[in-house]
């Protein structure tokens, strides 16, 4: 479904200070999986995200999404590919705030319109529904709560029926009952329709939810565990758990 | 949901980056606006006017030349005499094919024996006119009679009365002529038997006495001979007659022509010094805004718009925004100048053309898609900036 091969990230920050955020990485990730990916600040897991959906290109190596090297594509298909194979959901509040929660939610759908506006409309209704909003389609971000605007980003990240769901610590600005109800709903989610889940976190205590953790440290990955079990020679998951 | 709704949300959600783009858009739009009617509408004018007095050669009393071209371009009241022999004088010379004189009168203000205040009349002779007849011929199939006059297109019969009463004297009015859009206009035309009669009776009818100078005339129109070169004439003219000036149609109106240039070039440096304002405001509000967009262009491109769909939607905001100021400024300009011309006429001592409805909804299509375009541009150039960083990066400054 998704495959890096050696693929690196450089930035410019500062005055032409270079930094490698992301350093000869390869990386495959199958259909189904549930992928939590942990590591220090600044250790590259959000880089990492933003190369695999095609937001940062890779200063090295090459980013394949369904076999497709995604930067032999012009821009406006990599971004048909994003707005059909990947829904967001970021750290920061990322609703629209001149929008309402339903228009939010139906966000991703105007730049390819595909099942004509009264079949988006009541499947954005359906998702805010099964995330618990759907007395409030008509508010605007601010009416909402942190935890309830997370949720609207989740129900606008499914909105195009997505094959992979890219999660950056999506409950770093929530509170422990939210973050768990939060955490429910990527599984219900991932349990009800099989898509692909790729979540980053530094919170240790989310380690457990997923079918496969990746930790990164520097830049690289220095370990890859599925279902608990060692591979490629890394370190157990207990071990990286308490980090 | 599209994008251009989407556009009128960010626009109605960041008001103040709206309010002073409209305010831009509007105040360049109706700065070139006011520009453009105040040069063109004067000019138009001056030429309508010197066009429909229709000689080669104006000649008229020497050191009078300001006063009535103003009275002639304001239709203002006027009193200039000089002898009804220099008619004769100027038959005589090479060059001179016909010359006819005219008469310039007004009548009283705020008096009951004239029905109308302020208007300027011109009396004319029959036999040897040829400036005002010819107008005569297109609106009235014969001659001008005794007591009868043509009025200029906005001169009406007072509702309370049968006919216009001059110093006690009831003119009939047979007529009016087509709409000039000079003050041509509000002017009224009768022969020179007419005026004679209505001087002859005010003494018995008005408040005040109609004077005109026994074998006087205001001043000579004058026909050149075919090759004959104006310059040359007027300058003959000049030195044969005394006390008189020659003004040859070129250069009548020649002082007015002069402060209108000086006016046209004062509002076209306002003009210049408000549009690069107003654009550097613009490039450096949408810079700066869309400085703080990049967590929304980032967020955009992650949820599937490419860099042409997050450009067009910066720059549809950009051209609705101009589009809006555009309209407003340039309908708030044609509204105050159609209800101030008269004012700025006064103010100019220069009569104001208003253009046709057609004429001006072009001059306004013209503005606005210029006013648009500059936006748009300097809208561009920032967000072709931001759209073509990395979305990853972008969103990594927040």
């Amino acid at each position: 479904m998704v495959r890096l091969k050696q693929v690196s990230k450089r930035y410019t920050a500062g005055r032409n200070r270079q930094v490698e955020a992301v350093r000869g990485v390869d990386l495959s990730v199958d259909k189904g999986e549930f992928v939590v990916i942990t590591g220090r600040s600044g250790c590259g897991k959000t880089t990492l995200l933003n190369l695999i959906a095609g937001l940062a290109r890779p200063t090295v190596g090459s980013v394949f999404v369904g076999g497709q090297d995604i930067w032999e594509l012009r821009d406006v298909q990599r971004s048909f590919l994003r707005n059909r194979m990947f829904g967001f959901v970021f750290q920061y509040p990322s609703l629209m705030p001149s929008l309402t929660v339903l228009e939010n939610a139906l966000l991703p759908t105007i730049f390819f319109p595909g099942d004509g506006d009264a079949g988006t409309r009541s499947r954005a209704n359906a998702l805010l529904e099964t995330v618990g909003l759907g007395d409030k389609c008509s508010m605007y971000p601010r009416q909402l709560s942190a935890g309830q605007q997370q949720r609207a980003v989740i129900a606008r990240s499914l909105i195009n029926n997505p094959e992979v769901l890219l999660a950056d610590e999506p409950t770093s600005n929530l509170d422990e009952q939210t973050e768990r109800e939060v955490i429910s709903l990527f599984q219900d989610v991932h349990a009800s329709s099989g898509i692909t889940v790729l979540l980053v976190t530094h919170a240790s205590q989310l380690v457990t939810h997923g079918t496969r953790l990746i930790h990164m440290s520097g830049g690289e990955i220095s370990s890859d565990n599925r279902h608990g079990t060692s591979e490629k020679g890394v370190r157990p998951i207990e071990l990286i758990k308490n980090d | 949901m599209n994008l251009a709704k989407l556009a009128l949300r960010n626009i109605a959600h960041k008001s103040v980056r709206s309010a002073v783009v409209v305010t831009c858009a509007a105040l360049v739009s109706g700065l070139t606006l006011a520009t453009e009617m105040l040069s063109t509408g004067m000019e138009k004018s001056l030429e309508l006017v010197r066009d429909h007095l229709g000689a080669d050669i104006m000649v008229i009393p020497a050191g009078n030349q300001t006063a009535v071209e103003q009275a002639l371009l304001m239709c203002g009241p006027v009193e200039v005499w000089m002898p009804r022999q220099v008619v004769s004088q100027l038959q005589d010379l090479p060059g001179v094919e016909v010359a006819t004189p005219q008469l310039f009168l007004s009548t009283m203000r705020g008096a009951s024996c004239c029905s109308v205040s302020d208007m300027f009349m011109i009396a004319f002779d029959p036999a040897t006119d040829f400036t005002v007849r010819p107008w005569l011929k297109q609106n009235l199939a014969r001659e001008l009679r005794l007591g009868e006059a043509i009025g200029g297109h906005y001169v009406k019969i007072p509702e309370d009365r049968k006919n216009i009463l001059i110093y006690g004297y009831e003119i009939e009015l047979v007529g009016n002529l087509e709409r000039t859009g000079s003050n041509l206009d509000q002017s009224m035309f009768f022969t020179y038997e007419t005026a004679l009669e209505i001087a002859k009776l005010s003494p018995m009818q008005a408040e005040r006495e109609l004077v005109i100078k026994p074998d006087s005339i205001s001043a000579a129109m004058v026909r050149l001979s075919d090759g004959a070169s104006a310059s040359q004439v007027a300058d003959l003219i000049e030195r044969t007659i005394s006390g008189v000036v020659a003004i040859e149609n070129a250069n009548i109106f020649r002082r007015q022509r002069e402060r209108l240039e000086s006016l046209t070039e004062s509002l076209a440096t306002l003009n210049i010094i408000a549009w690069l304002a107003a654009i550097s405001v613009v490039g450096l509000i949408t810079s700066t805004a869309l400085s703080a967009r990049h967590h929304e262009i980032g967020i955009l491109q992650a949820v599937g718009a490419s860099r042409l769909k997050v450009i067009l939607l910066v720059e549809v905001e950009g051209i609705m925004l101009a589009l809006w100021g555009g309209t407003i400024g340039l309908a708030l300009t044609a509204y105050t100048i159609f209800l101030f011309r008269n004012l700025i006429g006064s103010l100019a001592r220069m009569p104001l053309y208003y253009p046709e409805l057609g004429s001006l909804l072009m001059k306004c299509l013209g503005i606005l898609a210029l006013v648009t375009a500059s936006i748009g541009l300097m809208t561009l150039l920032p967000t072709l900036r931001s759209a073509c960083q990395e979305a990853g990066t972008t969103m990594k400054d927040k």
